[in-house]
């Protein structure tokens, strides 16, 4: 059975928009810095209303920031 | 290094209390040579002390804690905060259900042997059941906060 793993383009978009920090982008969120950190390392996945809310901070759909891959 | 509010209130927590309940230990065996009422005020004065020192310390450190990160302290941790917190509080509950069942074990035991009461040993630490469950709980709560701080510091390096 393939393993699956969530990876996710939150880097990215927070440097297409206009170099976000991550300060900014978890008090929009309503998280900590460290989340967002650990989110972006791919050491956490957020809970569903809390990808919601990074997508909706960049204004993109869900599947666009996560994705559902098969693993290495 | 990068300390989230949550992981410096657990540092605060599991050194106090290593501290604290270091200092008691050491002070509980020098108890064994008093005679048996005087050491039982003793031991009692000195959970008393324990207890109050471990709240007045918590208390302090927490407070200039929250005041140097107001913002954080608002917040009060997020939802990785607490399934970290709840990760482990299950590995402190293990340490205390089985602490629980080795004292009353030893309950039971003393129950039907009274020549293993803790008069008749050759080391006798007054209100010893007492202090194995305070030491339980001590070691349960040593756990939780180190697993806590584990758990921050592996999603800090890595796995």
């Amino acid at each position: 059975m393939t393993d699956y793993q969530i990876v996710n383009r939150v880097r990215e978009l927070r440097f297409f928009a206009d170099e976000m920090t991550q300060q900014a982008l978890a008090e929009q969120v309503g998280v900590t810095r460290q989340t967002i950190m650990a989110i972006e390392k791919g050491k956490y996945s957020p809970s569903l209303e809390v990808a919601f809310k990074i997508a909706q901070v960049f204004g993109q759909p869900l599947e666009r920031v996560f994705q559902y891959v098969p693993g290495q | 290094m990068d300390i989230s509010y949550k992981e410096k209130s657990a540092w605060i927590s599991l050194v106090s209390t290593v501290l604290i309940f270091g200092y008691y230990l050491i002070s509980l065996t020098g108890l064994s040579d008093l005679p048996p009422e005087e050491g039982k005020t003793q031991a009692l004065w000195l959970l008393g002390q324990t207890l109050l020192l471990t709240v007045i310390v918590e208390a302090v450190f927490h407070a200039m804690l929250a005041a140097s990160n107001r913002r954080d302290a608002e917040l009060d941790g997020d939802e990785r905060d607490q399934w970290i917190a709840l990760k482990a509080n299950q590995a402190g509950y293990r340490v205390l259900v089985t602490v629980i069942w080795v004292v009353l074990g030893r309950m039971v035991i003393l129950e039907f042997n009274p020549q293993f009461a803790d008069e008749n040993s050759s080391i006798y630490v007054p209100m010893l059941t007492v202090h194995l469950l305070m030491f339980g709980f001590i070691f349960s709560e040593v756990v939780r906060f180190g697993s806590q701080i584990w758990q921050y510091r592996r999603e800090a390096f890595g796995d």
